[in-house]
């Protein structure tokens, strides 16, 4: 069985994904470090799905991307609104409120 | 391939599941609604889109009805793909404080979207569907049923939070709420592909048969961990609680209500879901994490709100104050004081929501006539608007949990919740409370002061008009707060009775 | 089972929120109505008081609680309405509706800037119940609501009708009487649990006090000793009061001298005491030693007070004191003595802040080295204020004697029964402390009214000066003030207690003596001081009863 290697690729994915959130000050590059994430559980959900035998894992994975595409959108809605108020989508410069 | 696949009988024939419809009855209203408001902006005249939201509050009194229903048909349990999404007593009582709070929420909304010249069909047709995914969350027992409730209540909530399009404040609002939001659901996800992973299954009922206390795998411990931390996003708890002050006060006034109030609500719900279905024997791991987060936050939350000069922040750090609050219980959960700390948690939601929506309504109605957040702003409100300073010194006193108003059933809850634990855990978290609700008073007293004690700024003493729909929101969470104050029992014996 | 009339207290304690009811219809520019509805409110609240006086079973049936009533209420948490009343809360019951409605009347001609009378009066309605109820309370639960009930009016009182401090003096207030209540709610919730989870009414815990294990009722002891001991307040929680004193309106000091502090010593007779019988043993001491500092302390401190207001605060501290160390004794006597010192101290210090609110009225100052001649001015308030300083120092005969000296004298023998018993070296030490404060009390309040009433008129008080120092006669030389030559060539006295009397020989014409109101709200008062200091035995018959009932858990202790 693969399932180790396959949990390692999700474990290290997360781990770049969170990484990614933490450090990237670009909105855009934070949403992708979030996808980052989202397919790490993806990887993870699929492994053990093969593992048990069993379909609940696979379908979970294919809501996550049905609604990870929603979220997505949302994103990038907020980020043009954004640029568009600002032309800057940095976001050590969203900073109007304080406290 | 796929062909092959659905020829081989390894797969049996897909048979439709059974649905009882009436015990999906709220929700399916609820989504008639949603798809009538949308089709009646459609065709509606902008000036006569006020009719949007008299469709947008009687549909959510619609869904009431079945809950009605529902709750006289007896107490059993309606259970629907397989375990996945259960109806029973206590999703009923938790579905009816949504479908409430949210009716307030569009009265407070009525005339804020007209006077700012805001899109209302689209804004009715997210909020109706932001609390659709929280009364689906009432009932879901399922990794992905709590997954896609989690998701269909807070993507809309993003939006809502930017709505004011043009004004930088509403856009980082959003997009602060957008950005921790996603990333807390995608470390839920990962905890969740774990949990899934230990136990083989997403049915919660079946994974908490799995988890046994003493003989966890780490892998499940780290499951746990990370689907609270999720949450814990949710409801703004120390140290996850940046996004909240920053989204609450630029997101617009109603929004801000609606998500310390309902959004705050249905992370709870999914909290007590996950912990009493779930990791029932996961006390080992859960309550000592969930016993500093609320410990720290009730904490952090009021010594933040004590330095805030911004009457919308200074609510945003009580909010995150009270939540401090509400995750006292949960603390506790697990052991001996299980139910006892249920009821508490809903009835402080209940308790919680009526208040804290009628301060902003409060806060609604008099910056109509400031035009200001400032604190200082409120000064002799008593003196011209005698109404209003009452309401709002009844509001105050509550989040205080000063009798006779309702703040005070619901602090009493937490405290009995952690004193019937026993333990000394319990004891000491409840001396914390105990010294943070007063330490709250210093801020909710020092808008009391500006209320009552200070000159009017600028010396303006014109009285404020506040709209009929405003007005109805204000008597109905006055009335709420003062009712459960005084006969505690409308809401403790509902909440009393249920259980997971 | 004493069921007939049941219903009058649940009358007594509501109907002040039916005045508020009706006031809330009436808008605020009426201002001689609203106070008439107020005042008519607490006259029938009064009268339902004495009708309950009348019904009340005396004798051998006192010690019982009588009108009670016992409902369902929030059964989810097994709390139920329990009210009733015996011999203990029955003389602070109608205390309360006599004070309020003594204010009220006095509040006819005395609204304190800034103005508002309907909302004043409101807040006094609503004060009424809550103490009204904390009185008749027989179930933990209700027994807090209604004590917290108090705080928000008083909070008001203070904070919009107070004085130049007033915003502090508030808010210090409210937030060590929250600090207390919280914390006494949390031992209310452990004495729960403690004691089985099975109710919350007091006759219950009374009864299964013996459950608990020492080591924990002495913990639980702790927190309610903190929320009543702010209330009190006894020794280390006491700064609130001189502040909150001094800022409240004449109103808000005469409700909280008369009845609030109440709530804290009624809370250790009727509470802490008989549910933790074990750890109050242990606790006495404390609470003793504490008592006895805070005698002490409160005298030295009216010694060092230069304002009216201020000393009279301290010297609620100093008789509280006397009132806890009856209270620590645990013995029969003392606690007589302590019930008696509270009804005394609320007629008393009540009239001691009736007077200081009407000669700041009149001179817009307390500093007591301003004044001095008032018996020359305004005799019959000087004289009154005479009688009152006998009263509280404890002059045999008056009130005030009755609760001192047996507290006192309690302190020769504290309790002992065959197992347990106090440190008798420890409180005789304290008694011969606590007697020597008598003597200091004598020491400051005859200081205290020798400076104010004797002698010849202050400037001040001859309103040559006004209370800032500005002397008030333009032509007049410097200097030449010195109070003697009272009618002179002062012809244009201005402000601020001489308006229109410009052309007047006697430019004080407007300070006058009692006025109507003043006469009708103390008269009741004086009454009660002398009938009381000549006839204990009235109180004490009614109280005696139900101190030995209270006392009984404690009696039974077996040192287990």
């Amino acid at each position: 069985m693969l399932i180790s290697e396959f949990l390692l690729l999700g474990a290290v994915l997360f781990c770049i994904g969170v990484y990614g959130v933490i450090v990237r000050k670009n909105a855009v590059l934070v949403l992708m470090s979030i996808e980052l994430i989202l397919n790490s559980v993806n990887i993870n959900l699929l492994a053990f799905s093969l593992k048990y035998n069993d379909i609940s894992g696979q379908t979970f994975a294919l809501y996550i991307i049905a609604v990870a595409a929603a979220e997505v959108g949302v994103g990038l809605a907020l980020v043009l609104l954004i640029y568009r108020n600002k032309r800057n989508i940095s976001l050590d410069e969203l900073s109007e409120m304080k406290g | 391939m796929l062909s092959t696949l659905l020829a081989s009988d390894v797969v049996a024939p897909f048979s439709s599941p059974k649905i009882d419809y009436h015990a999906l009855a709220p929700e399916l209203v609820l989504a008639g609604v949603i798809v009538a408001v949308l089709l009646a902006d459609l065709f509606l005249e902008e000036s006569k889109k006020w009719v949007l939201s008299t469709i947008a509050g009687f549909g959510l009194l619609a869904a009431f009805i079945p809950i009605v229903t529902l709750a006289v048909s007896g107490h059993r349990a309606r259970s629907m793909f397989g375990g996945a999404y259960v109806v029973d007593t206590y999703s009923l009582l938790v579905k009816g404080i949504f479908l409430l709070a949210g009716y307030v929420v569009v009265l407070l909304s009525q005339n804020y979207l007209e006077e700012g010249d805001y899109y209302q069909g689209e804004y009715y047709f997210l909020l109706l569907s932001s609390i659709l995914g929280m009364v689906m969350m009432g009932s879901s027992r399922d990794l992905v049923t709590i997954f896609v409730s989690l998701e269909f209540l807070s993507i809309p909530a993003y939006m809502l939070a930017a709505w004011r399009k043009r004004d930088l404040k509403s856009n980082e609002a959003g997009t602060k709420y957008y950005l921790l939001g996603v990333f807390a659901s995608a470390v839920m996800l990962y905890g969740m592909s774990l949990l899934y992973g230990d136990t083989g299954t997403t049915i919660l009922k079946g994974i908490g048969a799995k988890l046994q206390n003493g003989s966890m795998s780490p892998v499940a411990v780290l499951g746990i961990v990370f689907v609270i931390i999720g949450f814990a996003f949710k409801v703004s708890a120390v140290p996850f609680h940046n996004w909240a002050p920053d989204t609450y006060q630029g997101a617009p006034t109603p929004i801000t209500a609606f998500l310390s109030v309902a959004s705050k609500a249905a992370g709870f719900v999914a909290l007590i879901n996950l912990i009493y279905v779930a990791f029932p024997h996961g006390g080992d791991v859960f309550q000592p994490m969930i016993g500093v987060m609320a410990a720290s936050t009730m904490t952090l939350g009021n010594v933040m709100a004590l330095r805030q000069t911004n009457i919308v922040r200074m609510l945003a750090y009580s909010s995150i104050s009270q939540g401090g609050f509400i995750l006292m219980p949960l603390a506790v959960a697990g052991g001996k004081s299980s139910g006892n700390a249920l009821t508490a948690i809903v009835t402080y939601l209940a308790v919680y929501a009526a208040t804290n929506l009628g301060l902003f309504a409060v806060i609604i109605a008099v910056s109509r006539k400031t035009r200001s957040g400032e604190v200082s702003s409120w000064g002799g409100l008593f003196s011209y608007a005698p109404l209003l300073g009452v309401l709002a010194t009844a509001f105050l006193a509550s989040l205080a949990g000063i009798p006779p108003l309702g703040g005070w059933v619901a602090k009493f809850g937490a405290f009995r919740a952690v004193i019937t634990s026993g333990t000394n855990w319990g004891y000491a978290l409840a001396i914390v409370g105990a010294v943070n609700s007063v330490i709250a008073f210093g801020y909710y007293g020092s808008l009391m002061r500006e209320i009552w004690m200070k000159p009017v700024p600028d010396g303006d003493t014109a009285p404020i008009r506040t709209p009929s729909s405003l007005n109805a929101a204000l008597m109905i969470c006055g009335g709420a707060t003062l009712a459960l104050g005084v006969v505690p029992g409308i809401i403790l014996r509902f909440s009393d009775i249920i259980k997971l | 089972m004493l069921t007939d009339h049941n219903w009058i207290l649940t009358v007594g304690v509501f109907l002040p929120l039916a005045g508020v009811l009706i006031m809330l219809f009436i808008p605020k520019e009426e201002e001689s109505l609203n106070k008439a509805i107020a005042i008519i409110t607490a006259a029938v609240t009064l009268a339902v008081g004495i009708a309950t006086m009348a019904w009340f079973k005396y004798g051998s049936d006192s010690s019982k609680l009588q009108f009670h009533v016992d409902v369902a209420w929030i059964p989810a948490i097994k709390s139920r309405y329990i009210i009733g009343l015996d011999g203990v809360s029955m003389p602070l019951y109608i205390l309360s509706m006599v004070i309020t409605l003594l204010v009220m009347i006095y509040s006819w001609d005395h609204i304190p800037e800034p103005g508002n009378a309907k909302a004043f009066m409101i807040l006094m309605l609503i004060l009424q119940t809550g103490m009204a109820g904390t009185f008749v309370a027989q179930d933990l639960i209700l027994f807090f609501v209604f004590f917290e009930v108090v705080l928000l009016p008083m909070y008001f009182m203070i904070g919009v009708w107070g004085g130049e401090q007033r915003q502090y003096a508030s808010l210090k207030f409210f937030l060590y009487t929250m600090f207390g209540s919280a914390l006494m709610l949390v031992a209310f919730l452990a004495l729960f649990f403690q004691t089985g989870a099975q109710s919350f009414s007091l006759e219950y815990l009374y009864a299964h006090s013996s459950m608990i294990s020492t080591n924990v009722a002495v913990w639980i002891f702790a927190g309610m000793f903190v929320g009543f001991a702010v209330k009190v307040p006894m020794f280390p929680f006491h700064t609130w009061l001189p502040d909150a004193h001094t800022q409240a309106p004449t109103q808000g000091s005469v409700i909280l001298a008369a009845i609030l502090l109440k709530l804290g010593t009624y809370g250790f007779i009727r509470i802490a005491i008989p549910t933790l019988p074990q750890a109050a043993v242990k606790w006495a001491p404390v609470i003793g030693v504490l008592a006895v500092i805070g005698i002490i302390y409160g005298a030295l401190g009216c010694l060092a007070q230069t304002d009216m207001k201020r000393l009279i605060a301290f010297s609620s501290v100093a008789h509280m004191g006397f009132v806890m160390l009856g209270i620590s004794t645990l013995t029969q006597f003392g606690i007589n003595a302590a019930v008696y010192g509270m009804v005394a101290h609320g007629l008393i210090t009540g009239m001691l802040f009736f007077l200081a609110g009407s000669i700041k009225n009149r001179y817009h100052t307390l500093e007591i080295a301003k004044m001095g001649g008032i018996l020359k001015r305004i005799p019959r308030l000087g004289w009154i204020l005479g009688m009152c300083a006998m009263a509280s120092l404890g002059l045999p005969g008056l009130a005030g004697f009755w609760g001192e000296f047996p507290a006192i004298l309690s302190a020769y023998s504290p309790f002992h029964n065959d197992y347990v018993h106090l440190s008798q070296p420890l409180f005789r030490t304290l008694m011969v402390i606590a007697a020597i404060g008598t003597v200091l009390a004598a020491g400051y309040l005859l200081w205290m009214f020798q400076r104010v009433a004797f002698g010849e008129a202050s400037p001040l008080i001859a309103g040559d000066v006004d209370a800032d120092g500005n002397d008030l006669h333009a032509g007049a030389h410097a200097g030449d003030h010195a109070g003697d030559h009272l009618v002179g060539e002062r012809g244009h006295g201005a402000v601020p207690f001489s308006v229109g009397a410009a052309g007047n020989a006697d430019p004080h014409a407007e300070v006058h003596d009692v006025g109507i109101f003043e006469w009708i709200a103390w008269t009741p008062l004086l009454i009660g001081i002398v009938v009381l200091g000549a006839y204990p035995d009235l109180m004490f018959k009614v109280l005696n009863g139900s101190v030995t009932k209270l006392l009984a858990p404690v009696q039974a202790l077996t040192g287990k």
